[in-house]
């Protein structure tokens, strides 16, 4: 087979990365459905039984709105209970907060925080539910999942900071439709949702997280207002949602010290709204119900995404019903809220509903308006499942009315899932039809009502359960054909590498002579890496696994590191067998630092892991963080800042230490200096939360920070190749003793010292710009770990960069890779959406800007992988190459080839050997109980690695292209 | 030439002798099971730290007695000497077992303080000590079996493969530990512990087959 040459290379790899790219959109369009919706909106045919061939029909909306709340009123046969409605969402509030947990009072705090709610709800006044919110805990597919009792598809999530009109069929259209006047005090993610429904609106952001009290007095200062206004005398529907209690979570988790406070305010809004209303009870006709529900709920850190108990317990509290006082809360679906409203309030259920009606909200109506609500729910969603099961055997029923004949084969109901809806429904329906016959000859026992209403509770709950567990059909085709083009990139990748290991081997095996260690066969780490490969996929596979990846990580790049020790090990001793090797002195310094160097790899390993307990399962066992943060500021702030000083410091010196006087080196120099101490000034004056709401001053700082980050790196990268001066100087005065039979080679291949040169400087300006942001966005607590990080991918270059031949570089490389794992882990991450710390974001930002603070986002969630890809540049420049080069052939093509093929190449193949089989596990688990909470955030998080991964490939080639 | 080789591996060992240290250490290990779970009726899950230990005092004093008969030059070094070198080797050997877990992850808290260190008690008996018996401080045989893990002869086969497979095993027992199964035994070092003697008992039946299979060729090679 002809060699490889650099052009063919490249050609080949972009070729399989654009493969990849196709393949993986294909897929995930594919797999992650965009929520399959009834199209149109309900009308006044829901208030008949399904015909066999139901159409939309369109008429009565054209009608006016008085018009139309009177034909829905004489259709429904319910007269509405209520006239006007007051949603107030407490965003993030978790049920536990106000209901307890397990049966149990709440927390005493938090009793404490809320008297005037906990009253109501001793008195009977209110009723509170635990209301199960599905995942993603996101606010806005939480929003429409309320408003529409639909369930969205995940994608929802990647849609939340980018929040469109919604258009399917919702409560708040249906209430437009008959007249009502709306209100929305608050997030205004309620307006980009229903952009033109709202007759005012007072809307503030929530992007500032930590503004936590701005942000509340915003949507209070109308509040008095609003209720004493005069044009709401009837049909009005007011939105509040307050936002505070999700930005004190964001901050502080759910045992901060803002909680307490947050939480009485918000008592204090119902206190106002509940007084009010019953002021209003007695001069005025309208009924009114509040509603106090929570989008979602937050972890133990404050954090929500996932699927955790903690994170889906949300509230549903109604105050204004008739009075009940329940011993404990019962558990209802958040998307339960949707057709009860719609009920309650006289207007046809939202399309694409799947939630089921709340029993005691109806306890007040009479017996038969109770039994035809339940019949429109159970119409409702009989059309719905009509429309997704196309082969409903029920399917004619309406039409034929086998009411007797069916009834008797209750038997049957345990068969297939759709025979066994279809049946329970029959069921229902014969039942409420017998009641109805024999409610006509007044003859009715309550017996007959509870068992009507139980079937139709049975199968109501049936129905919605199968509805929202469903996964929908997927295409099959463009699962397929993403699937094979994912196979086909990765394929392409790794037979590219095999192609140069093999050619790499080849040449070691004509140069063999002189180099002892080189080449000869399948060593024991090479054998360890490709097992690592092998056992990662294997993981993938268990969801136990996918939830506690972190583990496997630590694990394997521990051991990775201890190979290495052994390695030196092996070699310490050579020296000792072999003491008629001329530099026998040298070599054993060599072995001593090498040995050190493994040490602080495995220490700082070690301090890394046990920084964050991350995962699902063992989050709660003490970790470094958590003492760290109980033991309060005053060991975080001289810790951090300690670190910080190493972290700019071990770059600068690694800056200094080139001898070379150009300006313009001295001007990178410089400038990094300068934004380093930037950084300082702004953590010790400006992190700290509780001050920083507002602050002009330190947002200025970090803009400037931003500014001079950014020139000097494209600065550096532009602009040194072209002018670099930097003479043939050693970039390690160490490096002479490392080879010194090679070192005149090097001295007469001059470019090729020059390019390292360059590379190693551009590198490490890579670094300094990276870890600088990092000191800058993330955590205080975080600035270790990235200490950690940074002296492990020094050491670990340092120590390939004088093991001269015993390790391959592809070995190293992917031992890099695990460290950029391990690192993403260390920093606090965890395969769920709940770990992305969105606080962080914001810094730097005056005004709202959705992309820039994704950016911000992703470069603090990618820290460890991205930074494991910047410092590759740093390592190939360290990297000896020169028993690689046949010295007569180089040429310039091939000198590059020699440097990045390997940097490139094997992130690449390991990603993409990884994506794909993640990608067949999600579809061999498309139906496991956990394939929304755990395997795909996790496949998320693979396909957003796989971008930088892909990106940085794509600069390296850039880079050859020069 | 054939005397020169059986000079440069001096103390020869026949399969059989490999046989019965082999047999003793597991029965070692099988007795101390059995002590724990009849006579002390305790096992390594209900209590991880006196089992182990139970198992140590008598692993520790068998391996330790039997491997010094094979001490290397027995002219230059007398049997208690061996027996030193051993009980000196023990404490090296479990630090550097116990280093090697913490940096593998194992929990560094002051509660797991005394499993960590019955633990590697154990370890070090079943991997270091043989060895520390048997070559003293030599670091070239140190290097050969362990850093090189090329091993001449059924000696060295007889401390590298247990030892080896007790790391292996331990390391392989480490897995399920932080899966969310919720079985007691995967609390540190249970399973680590089990993986650690699976995998010491099948370096054994390897060395042993190896023994045989070397001594099986020998005489192959004499005959011809």
């Amino acid at each position: 087979m002809a060699p490889l040459t650099c052009t063919k290379l490249s050609v080949i790899t972009i070729t399989g990365i654009v493969t990849q790219i196709f393949g993986l959109s294909l897929f995930v369009f594919g797999f992650f459905p965009v929520k399959p919706a009834l199209p149109g909106t309900s009308g006044s045919e829901s208030f008949f039984a399904p015909e066999c061939d139901f159409v939309g029909n369109l008429s009565d909306t054209t009608l006016p709105s008085d018009q139309l709340k009177s034909l829905y009123q004489e259709l429904s046969g319910i007269p509405p209970s209520f006239d006007r409605l007051i949603l107030m969402v407490a965003d993030a509030l978790p049920a536990e907060f106000v209901l307890g947990k397990n049966e149990k009072p709440p927390h005493k705090q938090f009793k404490e925080a809320m008297p005037y709610t906990q009253s109501l709800l001793a008195s009977g006044s209110a009723i509170g539910y635990h209301s199960r919110a599905a995942p993603p805990t996101v606010t806005m597919p939480r929003l429409k999942a309320m408003v529409s009792g639909a369930i969205g598809g995940f994608l929802d999530v990647a849609f939340n900071f980018n929040t469109q009109a919604m258009m399917d069929d919702n409560l708040l259209g249906q209430f437009f439709r008959i007249g009502w006047k709306m209100v929305m005090l608050g997030d205004e993610t309620w307006l980009k949702l229903f952009p033109r429904l709202f007759k005012r609106h007072d809307a503030v952001s929530s992007f500032y997280v930590k503004d936590t009290v701005q942000v509340d007095q915003n949507v209070s200062r109308h509040l008095a207002d609003e209720l004493s206004k005069d044009d709401w005398n009837l049909l009005y529907f007011q939105i509040l949602h307050y936002l505070g209690l999700d930005h004190v979570g964001h901050i502080g988790g759910r045992s901060s010290a803002l909680m307490a406070p947050k939480l009485k305010e918000m008592d204090e809004v119902v206190k106002l709204i509940h007084s009010s209303i019953n002021q209003s009870q007695g001069n005025r006709q309208g009924r009114t119900l509040l509603m106090i529900v929570s989008d979602h709920g937050m972890t133990e850190h404050g954090n929500h995404g996932g699927s955790t108990y903690e994170e889906t317990d949300s509230l549903a509290l109604f105050i204004g019903l008739r009075n009940h006082v329940f011993d404990y809360a019962s558990v209802i679906n958040q998307i339960d809220i949707a057709p009860t409203l719609a009920l309650l309030f006289g207007v046809p259920i939202p399309k694409n509903n799947v939630g089921v009606l709340i029993r005691e909200a109806f306890d007040s109506l009479k017996e038969d308006q109770h039994l035809r609500a339940l019949e429109l729910n159970a119409w409702q969603l009989l059309r719905l499942l009509h429309a997704q099961l196309s082969g409903l055997p029920c399917r004619n029923f309406p039409c034929d009315a086998f009411y007797d004949h069916q009834s008797s084969d209750s038997s049957e109901c345990n068969h297939m899932t759709e025979n066994m809806l279809c049946c329970l429904y029959m069921e229902a329906a014969a039942l409420y039809t017998s009641w109805k016959s024999k409610r006509s000859f007044e003859s009715t026992s309550n017996k007959d009502y509870s068992s009507t209403t139980a079937a139709y509770y049975k199968f109501l709950k049936s129905a919605s359960e199968w509805l929202s567990r469903r996964t929908t059909d997927k295409p099959v085709n463009l699962l397929a054909l993403g699937l094979t083009t994912l196979f086909i990139s990765s394929v392409i990748l790794s037979s590219l590498m095999f192609c140069r290991l093999r050619e790499i081997y080849h040449r070691g095996n004509q140069q063999a002579s002189n180099l002892k260690y080189s080449m000869n066969g399948w060593s024991f780490d090479e054998t360890f890496i490709v097992s690592v490969v092998l056992i990662l996929v294997t993981c993938m596979t268990s969801s136990s696994m996918v939830e506690e990846e972190h583990y496997t990580w630590y694990f394997l790049i521990s051991t990775f590191y201890l190979l290495l020790l052994r390695e030196t090990a092996q070699s310490l001793s050579s020296v000792g067998l072999q003491s008629f090797f001329p530099m026998q002195k040298g070599q054993s310094g060599e072995g001593f630092f090498r040995i050190c160097c493994s040490f602080l790899l495995l220490i700082s390993g070690r301090i890394s892991r046990g920084w964050h307990q991350g995962g699902v399962n063992w989050t709660s066992l003490p970790d470094i963080s958590k003492w760290l943060e109980q033991a309060g500021s005053p060991y975080v702030k001289p810790l951090q800042l300690m670190s910080a000083v190493l972290v700019i410091s071990i770059g600068l010196f690694a800056l200094f230490s080139i001898e070379s006087r150009g300006k313009c080196l001295q001007m990178v120099r410089l400038s990094f200096l300068i934004s380093g101490l930037l950084v300082l000034l702004h953590i010790a004056r400006y992190q700290d939360y509780a001050l920083s709401s507002t602050n002009y001053g330190g947002t200025f700082l970090v803009q400037i920070i931003y500014a001079i980050l950014g020139a000097v790196t494209t600065g550096t990268i532009v602009a040194l190749p072209w002018l670099i001066p930097l003479s043939t100087s050693k970039i390690f005065p160490a490096d002479n003793t490392f080879s010194p039979p090679f070192s005149p080679s090097i001295q007469e291949k001059f470019p090729l010292v020059e390019l390292r040169d360059t590379l190693y400087v551009v590198g490490w300006a890579y670094i300094l710009c990276w870890c600088l942001l990092q000191l800058l966005l993330q955590q205080p607590i975080n600035t270790t770990p990235i200490l950690l990080l940074l002296l492990q991918i020094v050491a670990g270059v340092h120590y390939f960069a004088r093991s001269g031949t015993h390790l391959k570089e592809w070995v190293e490389i992917a031992g890099f890779h695990c460290l950029g794992m391990a690192g993403h882990f260390a920093l606090g991450n965890s395969n769920t959406l709940a770990t992305i710390d969105v606080a962080g974001a914001f810094i730097g930002i005056s005004n709202h800007s959705t992309f820039l603070s994704g950016i911000l986002m992703f470069i603090i969630t990618y820290a460890s992988p991205m930074f494991i890809l910047l410092s590759l540049v740093m390592y190939i420049s360290t990297k000896s190459v020169v028993h690689l080069v046949i010295p007569e052939k180089a040429n310039a093509g091939d000198i590059l080839m020699m440097l990045l093929g390997f940097p490139c190449l094997v992130p690449l193949v390991l990603n993409s050997i990884l994506l794909t089989a993640y990608t067949v596990v999600l579809l061999l688990m498309q139906n496991h109980l956990f394939v929304w909470s755990v395997f795909s955030p996790k496949y998320l998080y693979v396909c957003a690695t796989t971008k930088p991964t892909e990106k940085e490939a794509a600069a390296h080639s850039c880079r050859s292209k020069r | 030439m054939k005397e020169d080789l059986e000079k440069s591996t001096p103390s020869k060992i026949s399969s059989f002798q490999v046989f019965l240290i082999h047999v003793c250490c597991g029965l070692a290990l099988a007795v101390g099971f059995w002590v724990a779970h009849n006579v002390y009726s305790i096992n390594l899950i209900s209590h991880p730290t006196s089992t182990l230990r139970l198992i140590w005092a008598i692993e520790f004093p068998v391996v330790i007695l039997l491997f010094s008969c094979f001490r290397q030059k027995p002219e230059k070094c007398s049997y208690l000497k061996a027996i030193a070198r051993g009980l000196l080797g023990l404490p090296v050997g479990a630090l550097l077992n116990a280093l090697g877990a913490l940096a593998l992850g194992a929990p560094a808290g002051l509660q797991y303080f005394e499993r960590t260190v019955s633990w590697s008690l154990l370890m070090s008996s079943l991997t270091f000590v043989p060895t520390a018996c048997v070559y003293g401080s030599c670091w070239t045989d140190w290097h050969r079996i362990f850093a090189c893990t090329k091993p001449k002869g059924s000696l060295d086969f007889m401390l590298c493969l247990p030892a080896h497979g007790a790391v292996i095993g331990a390391w392989f027992g480490a897995w399920p530990m932080p899966l969310d199964w919720e079985r007691p035994w995967q609390d540190w070092p249970i399973c680590v512990s089990y993986g650690a003697m699976a995998g010491y008992v099948a370096g054994m039946v390897g060395s042993l087959g190896l023994a045989l299979m070397h001594t099986g060729g020998g005489k192959q090679l004499k005959a011809e």
